[in-house]
């Protein structure tokens, strides 16, 4: 091979490369955070304690969120009796307590239930309503808020757009509040799986099911990328195992898992529930550019 | 005055400068809310009433079908079905209709169409149904749903005047379809009772909804349906719920509807600001419907 044929090569080699990189590549931008951090916290009730241990816990990560509008988004799907289906109600208000100690300007709890039409049943079989009420907190019901058409920041699925609630939109810091669970389509549902919540009913379905036929693990990686979830807050204190998401069986992690990263979040509650975050296709994909699977800073 | 005119001021008092009413806290009106509200004022709601005529008439697709809300894009959805209900009841042309008969008609779960019958048939066993008996979708490109086929199959059985073969063969299948799906325990949940080998618990929202649209069928499945809903109603504090089990009632059990509708009386006027104007809305039908005997899902 001379000079020329070598460059020639080369130059092929190279072009082949960032053809399948640019054609591979599904992504608007990266938005890892330059630093992943964790912080897993034991709890081993859902009480009145949590208020203290989810301030102090959210103050690990020196969060600016002074004069913000937050939103929580919780993971409300059904009332089972005796199912750890929900994210708890308690820790839900520890968090909206948390957030205004901090200085948030508001804060409002905003969730659309995947199949469930019926908002107002579940908030009161969950006693999510009640709790809200005495924190005098604003509910928003992500089915049926004004819609805004959103140009996905990604395009795993091929939807190009979703039309998104105002609520969401707007808000200047967005947690996710996930049930730690094992999912029997995805392999785990958790924080990014979580936001599946924000596509509305109105417009998508109950459940919504436009996003099943567009592939769950790639409707998620564009919701994600999306509307990232600035700040994660898990609960693992009582977990799902098996036939999740509503049919396993409560397994007691007395853990809450905290960080600035959903992968990260994610990656973490997966292994406690023997899952590799490897083999969780969004979360594999997603560590290219939403967070870390490794590589964090545990606080 | 009473709750119901005090219902039907309130809604008044929410409809929209441009006419109709939001789902939630926004300023564009909800093709469902919009329905919901129509059918809940009096005659004389006036210019409230007209507004909402007005809106559904300018949001129709010119294919017939209706979105879900004023701007959305124009590919028609389950709402068609519901706007059809609505408009009949307030005695709409008729022949402003028809399109979207036929629009209702074309619509149908994915599983009704080959390659994914054959899928639901051979390779993806885990939520149990036959795929043969189809319904309804929320949105096209999806599998059926009871909600959207209930109200599909509502509106082709109140077409009393185009009782063809088609719409004779689609009220057949879409009922099969409910049959097919209903929860072990009665009733039925959103889409299917059995996934991954696990019974699904029913919804009574749903379950309302399907029975309505399944009010001249005395199969054990709606029998059943109907008992799991007259245990689960006394116990349930949603006014939402509440409303939709009134009107099932009030076309089967006339004393359970009663008990409903009591229920509902005595929870509502403490909500009456805070609840959602659909809340409002069915509530309002409801308490009329168990009145004058004046019921939008009722097929004459």
């Amino acid at each position: 091979m001379n000079r020329r044929d070598l460059l020639l090569a080369s130059a092929a080699t190279t072009g082949a490369a960032l053809t399948a990189y640019f054609r591979g590549r599904k992504f608007v931008r990266d938005v890892r955070p330059s630093r992943s951090r964790l912080a897993v916290l034991s709890a081993d009730q859902y009480s009145e304690k949590l208020d203290q241990l989810v301030y102090d816990g959210i103050r690990l990560f020196d969060l600016d969120v002074r004069g913000k509008s937050v939103l929580l988004k919780p993971n409300l799907v059904e009332y089972i009796a005796d199912k750890p289906v929900n994210t708890d109600t308690q820790l839900i208000g520890a968090a909206v307590e948390a957030f205004l100690r901090l200085g948030a300007a508001s804060v409002t709890v905003a969730e659309g239930p995947g199949h469930h039409r019926d908002t107002e049943l579940l908030l009161f079989q969950t006693a999510l309503g009640d709790q809200l009420f005495h924190r005098r907190v604003r509910f928003v019901d992500l089915n049926r808020d004004e819609l805004a058409k959103v140009k996905l920041q990604a395009r795993y699925s091929g939807l190009g757009h979703l039309w998104l609630p105002r609520a969401v939109l707007t808000s200047d810091f967005i947690v996710s509040m996930p049930k730690v669970k094992t999912h029997h389509w995805t392999g785990v549902t958790l924080s990014m799986k979580n936001m599946f919540g924000i596509v509305p009913g109105c417009r998508y379905g109950w459940p919504k099911n436009v996003l099943h036929w567009a592939g769950i693990h790639e409707s998620v990686l564009d919701i994600c990328a999306t509307v990232r979830p600035h700040f994660v807050i898990a609960d693992a204190i009582v977990a799902m195992e098996g036939d999740g998401p509503l049919n396993g069986t409560a397994r007691r992690l007395n853990k809450l898992v905290l960080s600035n990263d959903p992968v990260a979040a994610d990656a973490i509650c997966a292994r406690a529930l023997g899952v590799s975050p490897e083999q969780v296709a969004y979360l594999r994909e997603g560590s290219l550019f939403l967070g870390r699977i490794d590589d964090h800073e545990i606080l | 005055m009473g709750l119901l005119e005090d219902l039907q001021m309130e809604i008044e008092r929410r409809t929209l400068p441009g006419g109709g009413w939001a789902s939630g806290n926004g300023a564009t009106a909800g093709i469902e809310t919009t329905c919901y509200g129509l059918m809940a004022l009096r005659h004389d709601q006036e210019p409230a009433r007209g507004k909402a005529i007005a809106v559904l008439s300018r949001a129709q697709n010119p294919d017939g079908t209706w979105s879900a809300f004023e701007g959305d894009d124009r590919e028609g959805c389950w709402t068609t079905a519901l706007a059809f209900i609505a408009l009949r009841f307030v005695t709409i042309s008729p022949t402003r209709l028809d399109n979207s008969l036929g629009s209702i008609l074309n619509m149908r779960g994915r599983e009704g169409q080959w390659p994914w019958n054959w899928k639901f048939r051979t390779v993806d066993r885990h939520v149990q149904f036959d795929p043969d008996k189809y319904g309804w979708p929320w949105f096209s490109g999806t599998v059926s749903w009871v909600v959207p086929t209930a109200f599909a199959i509502l509106a082709l059985k109140q077409a009393a005047c185009c009782r063809t073969e088609s719409v004779f063969k689609r009220i057949r299948l879409g009922t099969e379809m409910l049959l097919d799906r209903a929860c072990p325990t009665g009733g039925w949940n959103a889409g299917n009772g059995i996934v991954f080998s696990a019974g699904l618990s029913a919804h009574i929202d749903t379950t309302a909804i399907a029975l309505l649209a399944l009010t001249d069928d005395q199969k054990s499945v709606v029998r059943r349906a109907l008992n799991w809903l007259r245990g689960a109603s006394p116990r349930c504090s949603s006014c939402y719920s509440l409303a939709w089990t009134t009107l099932a009632f009030l076309l089967r059990d006339r004393p359970a509807a009663e008990l409903s509708v009591a229920r509902l009386c005595e929870i509502l006027p403490e909500k009456l600001t805070t609840l959602s104007t659909d809340t409002l809305s069915l509530a309002s039908i409801a308490i009329r419907a168990s009145e004058d005997g004046r019921n939008p899902f009722k097929v004459n």
